[in-house]
């Protein structure tokens, strides 16, 4: 029997010999006595030791946790009973009497009592409250191995070496100890009469001797509900006992361990029998065929001991050089959504639906009793909607599959009628009438149909583990260090991405993306597997659904959590118990238990959704939530400033200090200078001073300086800002504070001499008076200088003097006003909240701020443009929408405030024409004046009437007509050619019959109707390309030259053809061979064919039609050259052939009989409207739009090509692409 | 009780109406209803008479009743009729006596918003309380004067109260398509559930799947749900407008499907618009035209 089928190892620990095991019935904790006398507690969900106790002295060999209190009790070799508190982490007390080890301690469920079993041969009963000994029960004549109370009845069960099992009945202990004030004096004289007995036990008397095993039992355990006993002993063999009111007997035993058989158990939901021996196996027994399920062995040790969770699904074993803690079967039910119904397989292997809608569950669809073995549950289910069948996986019989159909409705535990089924370990749908089955052994994938034939196979990337769904005809195959998407036609894999263990995959609603679920990590990647984000969880993560929005939710074994895209992730909620999340919805998180039950949770979905309005730049939806919800905290903060959004940030913030940092950091200096002034800090002066000049507000920068007293930066400030009144005073408080240098520097500022002279005679600095007076030419009070200090000028050596220094006039009162360089980072987002708060006082309609996302945007626009002159600092540009708009501000501008809020908004079809400056665009939009305004610009457009078709084509494809209310018109609404696009201001209509579609439908019929030589045919459609290029976009730069290369050899054809129409209009053969103008004009327009650039095969029949004309009127010269074309150019034989023939018959005699305007030799073009040449060096005009070519004169007129373009008016050049 | 509310007796009549499913409505059987819904009822089933063409029954049905909500019935009808005047004054004065009547406020305001009277239409709806259809009228309007925020507050409101109504899902899924992206995906989902299920399927419902998808850029998809439409028979107006459309998307001609909204519904807006930008076209082009002769 394999031992990987089924059992699931949780966790494991190293340590020496564990001796004895108890789960907490609530927390993940195990505790485990070891044989080295330690008792330790571990967190068996995170791995984690959590606590040591080591008062025992030798092998700790019973524990036992409380059912309520914070306590648990442990006995061992040193003949101790110990109880513990695990919360102060002390041994409380210790209950002493055993004269020998002691094996097994329990508590009683509801009494306050422990039971112990030692080799000393007695069974105790001990209150834990009052520290006594209650009963000593004797009757074992060798070591009492274990001993148990039951669950519900005032029995225990004890198992001793004597091969004894007993069953000892202590209704008398319960008597007597839980109500002995109620009991009469009669009843007290019979109890004393009763207690006789000399050893004083009668309070336990003996109910059945089990004689069974013939050598010493081990363990012994009562199943939880029914009337049984399970022992396990040295004989290697399990018991299994059956007692009634009167009398107990053995009902059968489980053969198969072939050493001791230590421990034993109830599978406490299931019928299921658990032991552990010296054989180093666990082996699990049906309880009602007693035979063997499963077994499971370990390489080297011996298992001492077995224990099961209480609650959950969890089991525990002992063993020589640790503990493991597993369960045996897999407890994620198999489930699949498919649109509003989830599809899964309950514990008793029914299949049932649950609708999202109705939040109902469907009767049971489906038995499938029989797949499988009966205690393995399945593993996976595939749901294929088409053909409303299911795929089931089962790990039974080294994997199977099957698949089988759902009947229309579920009338009960129906076994499927016709199924069919095979050896796989994965199998899902992978089409509508195929499903891939992954064979793990013999790595092999196969494609089947629904027959369950294979159509084909192949063999998938080495190691493979699973498969899953990989988007339309591809696969994702896992591999333990990869994931490869792989495309089941080529049968190649065509992604590959290196991401260790994943266990599930997750598509999101829209298919693009799916989550790749490891045991600790998710990795998004988009459907063509580039990793988007990853994330790291400590905790193993066991589920995950995406919402609509595109938000991933997880669930972790103790928490529901949401990542975004981007990676950013967070708690939306705990859980008390492990859920498998199968669908969002709004505030509902769908979900199955353990139990297999489709459960709800509510959550709060406000963080993520703010988060991902805030990545999506919807502002509006930020603004909703911040005012319906409660949505703040120090984590929302620092999220928005890390994120680069301190505007939002503030928004949130009252501590002043964090409100000015965050200020600082958007630029917002209002509030920075309010909270400044509230702080009043120099540090914080200083920053804002540095701030606020380097956004050009001095104002705010003059009063920083102020506070901090900085009076020369201050008095830099006024001349720069050419404030000479602020200077004046600034020198008088100079003089106020007798600063001399601050004084001169003033008075050099405002070009005072006078002041200056003065100040240094004042500090008896009289040659530097003089200096100063003599070089600004004050003769007089040169003099008084000199006469004041009593010498003359002789006296005196001066250097040579310059010019006086004349400070700068201000030209511009800059004081006045602040010169923003640096746009203030009002957001929208702001001012919206700003605008509501009036909206809401002013009137309750609260849509006063936020009506049509265009108006407010406008104003910001507009806003922005009044502030700053498009240069825009980085800091603003990640939140200023200013930047993008096109300005369209006369029209589009509305007064937020004023705006009545029930008034009609601008259609989408009006955003296309704001939006884009392509004529298409306008033309969708209705806007019919505007493109042809723009038209007439780029490639100087004046006749529009041949445009009108495809005008009104445009214009017809842009809008639906979608039935809504019943009495009222259609509601419109406007197909966009960018559909994935949300934001109102880049929207763009859909245009039909774009260039890839003229490219391949049009374009080839022209050419057809050019080799079948129906050239009016091929002339309407060639020029029909150019008009639907026309007004057309296109998505790229590089798509714009293709466009062009379309237009020019559109234009080429169209000109060609003329020219051979032009001909045939000549007449016919006859006709035109006797009139010899018409003769030559025939002849010449046969050799202009000839010209245009059409595509070779093409030329070639122009060139046989010039050829053939040619040799017809005995201009051999002609046709020779003709011939001569042809051969160079190659091709098809038939044309070839009929040249070379020409060509020999041409050279006898190389002449032409009809004089020509037409010189082989010569470089010219044809001009479009004459069918004349236009040789190099002449002067000629175009088509700004098709490149035709005109001889001068017929500038102003309309091309005959587009038959829409004034020639030779030039423009900017038509546009294709925004 | 609301009586529309998944557990009320009218859910299903209610339901059909509003997924167009009419002949259903009229068909249903109402002998079972309990005496107070056998007005509400009664609405229904000559709103629905209405919507299949019978109008002139409708008005000669109700002639002479004496409640409001019949008289305002008689007014819709009138107004299909094309005697949209004394509708609306019908109407007008109607919802001056009684406009705290859910049926009058919806028979109302259909009446005055397919007059154009959008603002008195508004006014009478907000009257509502807790009335989802009056809700989907109001979003409707909304939508139809191009305030999709406004819209999307009304449905965000509606979905507060009213969780999970057919109602409620069709109004987000109007809303949805006029804001597009990962909302027609949304909106598809409402239409498609509702489109494809048999007992759910109308013309309304499959036309609404097929703009979706067309909104989504799968024409090939739309032109299935519409020849699916199309092949239901009733209501050819608003396939045949969306298939001249998704013609003209798709590069086919589009004439044939024209010509055919020409003889099916000669006055719809997809007509009148035609007629009216094939002018401005004329109008503007004039303008060039003599600027290069």
């Amino acid at each position: 029997m394999s031992s990987s089928s089924g059992m699931l190892t949780k966790f494991e620990s190293k340590s020496s010999r564990a001796k004895g095991i108890a789960f907490h019935p609530k927390r993940p904790w195990i505790l485990v006595s070891l044989h080295s006398s330690t008792i330790q507690l571990w967190d068996y969900r995170m791995g984690t030791l959590i606590d040591r106790f080591e008062e025992h002295d030798g092998p700790v060999r019973g524990v036992d946790f409380h059912k309520t209190q914070p306590l648990f009790v442990s006995g061992g070799d040193d003949y101790k009973i110990k109880v513990w508190s695990y919360v102060t982490r002390r041994c409380l007390f210790t209950l002493n009497g055993h004269l020998d080890y002691i094996r097994t301690v329990f508590f009683h469920h509801e009494l306050p009592w422990i039971i112990s079993a030692s080799d000393d041969q007695t069974i105790r009963i001990w209150n834990w409250q009052n520290r006594s000994l209650l009963c000593t029960m004797t009757g074992h004549n060798h070591y009492a191995m274990c001993a148990q109370f039951h669950p519900k009845e005032d029995l225990v069960v004890s198992a001793s070496l004597d091969q004894s099992v007993r069953v000892w009945d202590i209704s008398g202990l319960r008597k007597k100890h839980s109500a002995p004030t109620s009991m009469s004096f009669e009843e007290q004289v019979a109890r004393a009469n009763n207690q006789t007995d000399m050893f004083g036990n009668t309070d336990a008397v003996v109910k059945f001797v089990l004689e069974g095993h013939d050598r010493g039992v081990n363990w012994v355990a009562f199943h939880p509900t029914m009337p049984l006993i399970v022992s396990a002993g040295d004989d290697r063999l399990v018991k299994l006992w059956r007692m009634s009111e009167t009398k107990a007997w053995e009902v059968d035993t489980c053969r198969g361990h072939f050493q001791n058989a230590n421990g034993c158990l109830f599978h406490p939901h299931q019928d299921l029998i658990l032991s552990a021996g010296e054989d180093k196996t666990i082996r699990v027994w049906d309880l009602n065929k007693r035979t063997a399920v499963q077994t499971v062995k370990r390489e080297n040790d011996r298992f001492w001991v077995i224990a099961a969770h209480p609650e959950i699904n969890l089991f525990a074993a002992g063993h020589d050089n640790g503990v493991m803690v597993f369960k045996l079967e897999r407890e994620r039910p198999a489930s699949t959504v498919y649109q509003n119904n989830l599809f899964y397989i309950t514990k008793e292997k029914h299949v049932r639906m649950y609708d999202f809608q109705k939040n109902v569950e469907s009767p049971t669809l489906l038995s499938l009793k029989k797949l499988g073995s009966p205690w393995t549950p399945p593993r996976t289910l595939s749901y294929n909607p088409a053909e409303r069948s299911i795929l089931v996986t089962s790990p039974a019989d080294g994997g199977c599959y099957e698949l089988i159909n759902l009947p229309r409705d579920g009338s009960g535990a129906i076994e499927p009628t016709e199924s069919k089924r095979g050896q796989g370990n994965s199998a899902i749908f992978v089409a509508r009438n195929r499903f891939a089955v992954l064979n793990t052994a013999t790595q092999t994938v196969d494609i089947k149909d629904l027959s369950n034939n294979t159509t084909r196979s192949f063999k998938p990337p080495v190691g493979t583990t699973d498969i899953y769904f990989g988007g339309t005809g591809n696969l994702l195959i896992i591999t333990p260090t990869a994931v490869h998407l792989y495309d089941i036609q080529q049968k190649k894999s065509v992604g590959e991405l290196a991401v260790n263990g994943v266990k599930y995959v997750v598509w999101s609603n829209d298919g693009l993306y799916a989550a790749l679920l490891s045991k600790h990590n998710v990795t998004i990647v988009t459907k063509t597997l580039e990793q988007v984000s990853t994330l790291h969880e400590t905790i193993r993560i066991k589920s995950a659904c995406w919402d609509d929005a595109g938000i991933l939710l997880y669930s972790t074994l103790n928490h529901v959590k949401y990542t975004l895209l981007n990676g950013d992730n967070g708690i939306v909620r705990t859980l008390d118990q492990t859920v498998y999340l199968v669908r969002v919805k709004g505030r509902n998180v769908y979900c199955l238990d353990r139990a297999a039950k489709p459960k709800i949770l509510q959550i709060d979905p406000t963080e993520y959704r703010f988060k991902l309005a805030l990545v999506k730049r919807n502002y509006e939806e930020m603004l909703h939530i911040i005012q319906t919800s409660s949505l703040v905290g120090q984590s929302i903060i620092s999220y928005l400033q890390k994120k680069g959004y301190p505007e939002i940030a503030l928004q949130f913030v009252q501590d002043p200090t964090t409100r000015f940092e965050l200020a600082i950091e958007c630029g917002n200096l209002e509030v920075a200078v309010e909270m400044a002034k509230q702080l009043d800090r120099p540090k914080l002066w200083q920053r804002l001073s540095a701030e606020a000049l380097s956004h050009g507000n001095h104002q705010v920068v003059e009063m920083c300086y102020q506070k901090l007293k900085q009076f020369d930066k201050l008095s830099f400030l006024y001349l720069s800002t050419g404030d000479n009144a602020k200077l004046a005073r600034m020198a008088k408080i100079a003089e106020h504070r007798g600063d001399f240098t601050s004084r001169f520097q003033n008075a050099l500022y405002l070009g005072e001499v006078e002041d200056r002279i003065q100040m240094f005679k004042e500090i008896d600095l009289y040659p530097l008076a003089y200096l100063t007076a003599k070089s600004n030419g004050l003769e007089e009070e040169c003099q008084s200088i000199l006469e004041a200090t009593g010498l003359t000028e002789d006296q005196l050596t001066i250097p040579k003097l310059g010019e006086g220094l004349t400070p700068p006039k201000p030209v511009v009162p800059t004081y006045k006003a602040s010169w923003p360089t640096k746009a203030t980072s009002q957001s929208f987002f702001e001012k919206a909240l700003l605008g509501q708060m009036e909206g809401l006082s002013l009137e309750n309609e609260p849509a006063a701020a936020t009506n049509g996302f265009d108006d407010a945007a406008d104003e910001t626009a507009a806003a922005a443009g009044g502030l700053d002159d498009g240069d825009e600092d980085e800091d603003a540009a990640g939140w200023d929408m200013g930047e993008d708009i096109v300005p369209e501000v006369e029209e589009g501008f509305v007064n937020v405030e004023s705006t009545d809020a029930g008034g009609a908004g601008s259609s989408e079809a009006d955003l296309w024409a704001r939006n884009s400056p392509l004529a298409v665009d306008h033309v969708a939009g209705g806007s019919f004046e505007s493109a042809m305004q723009l038209l007439n610009r780029q490639v100087g457009a004046v006749s529009f009437e041949p445009l009108k078709p495809r005008f009104m084509e445009v214009y017809t494809a842009s809008k639906t007509y979608l039935p809504a209310s019943a009495g009222l018109p259609p509601l419109i609404n406007y197909v966009r050619r960018n559909p994935e696009e949300t934001d109102p201001r880049k929207v763009l209509p859909i245009i039909p019959r774009d260039l890839e579609y003229l490219a391949t439908n049009d374009l080839q019929r022209g050419y057809d109707s050019m080799k079948a030589n129906k050239l009016e045919d091929g002339l309407k459609i060639f020029k029909n390309i150019l008009h639907t290029i026309l007004v057309n976009a296109v998505g790229s730069e590089s798509e714009v030259a293709e466009a062009k290369k379309l237009i020019t050899s559109a234009s080429e054809y169209a000109v060609a053809m003329s020219i051979e129409l032009g001909r045939r209009k000549l007449g016919t053969n006859d006709v035109v061979a006797k009139d010899p103008a018409k003769l030559k004009r025939s002849l010449e327009l046969s050799a202009y064919f000839t010209i245009p650039k059409i595509e070779v095969p093409h030329r070639q029949l122009a060139l046989l039609n010039a050829m053939n004309l040619a040799m017809r009127s005995k201009n051999y010269n002609s046709a020779l050259s003709f011939a001569n074309r042809i051969l160079a150019n190659g091709g098809a034989s038939k044309i070839v052939e009929s040249a070379k023939k020409t060509k020999a018959q041409c050279e006898r005699n190389p002449t032409d009989a009809v004089e020509v305007e037409f010189d082989q030799f010569a470089e010219f073009d044809i001009c479009a409207a004459s069918h004349t040449p236009i040789y190099a060096g002449a002067a000629f005009e175009v088509c700004a739009f098709d490149g035709a070519k005109y001889h001068s004169k017929y500038k102003g007129s309309v091309c005959v090509v587009c038959d829409v373009c004034e020639v030779g008016k030039h423009g900017s050049g038509l546009k294709l692409f925004a | 009780m609301d009586p529309y509310s998944a557990e009320g007796e009218l859910i299903n009549i209610f339901n059909f109406f509003h997924q167009g499913q009419y002949q259903e409505v009229v068909d249903f059987d109402t002998s079972s209803l309990s005496p107070e819904n056998h007005l509400p009822a009664r609405l229904l089933q000559l709103r629905a008479q209405i919507q299949l063409g019978h109008a002139e029954d409708v008005e000669a049905d109700v002639q002479g009743e004496k409640e409001p909500a019949l008289i305002a019935v008689g007014a819709l009808a009138q107004q299909t009729l094309g005697k949209g005047e004394s509708a609306v004054s019908t109407i007008e004065k109607l919802a001056a006596e009684h406009g705290d009547n859910g049926a009058i406020q919806v028979i109302g305001g259909t009446v005055l918003a397919a007059a154009g009277k959008f603002e008195d239409a508004l006014a009478l709806l907000s009257r509502q309380e807790g009335n989802l259809e009056a809700v989907a009228l109001i979003v409707h309007i909304h939508l139809q004067q191009n305030r999709t925020d406004l819209a999307l507050k009304e449905v965000n409101a509606a979905r507060r109260w009213a969780q999970d109504n057919l109602l409620v899902n069709l109004a987000e899924a109007w809303v949805g398509l006029r804001q597009g992206g990962d909302k027609y995906q949304q909106s598809f989902y409402v239409f498609e559930e509702l489109a494809q299920a048999p007992a759910t399927s109308s013309v309304q419902s499959l036309v609404s799947q097929a703009v979706s998808e067309l909104h989504l850029g799968r024409t090939e998809e739309a032109q299935a749900a519409l020849d699916q439409a199309s092949s239901k028979g009733d209501n050819e107006a608003a396939v045949v407008a969306n298939q001249t459309v998704l013609d003209t998307i798709s590069g086919r001609d589009a004439k044939l499907s024209l010509e055919k909204l020409g003889t099916v519904a000669p006055h719809h807006q997809l007509l009148t618009d035609i007629a009216e930008k094939e002018d401005l076209f004329n109008k503007a082009a004039a303008k060039y035209r003599s600027v290069a002769a």
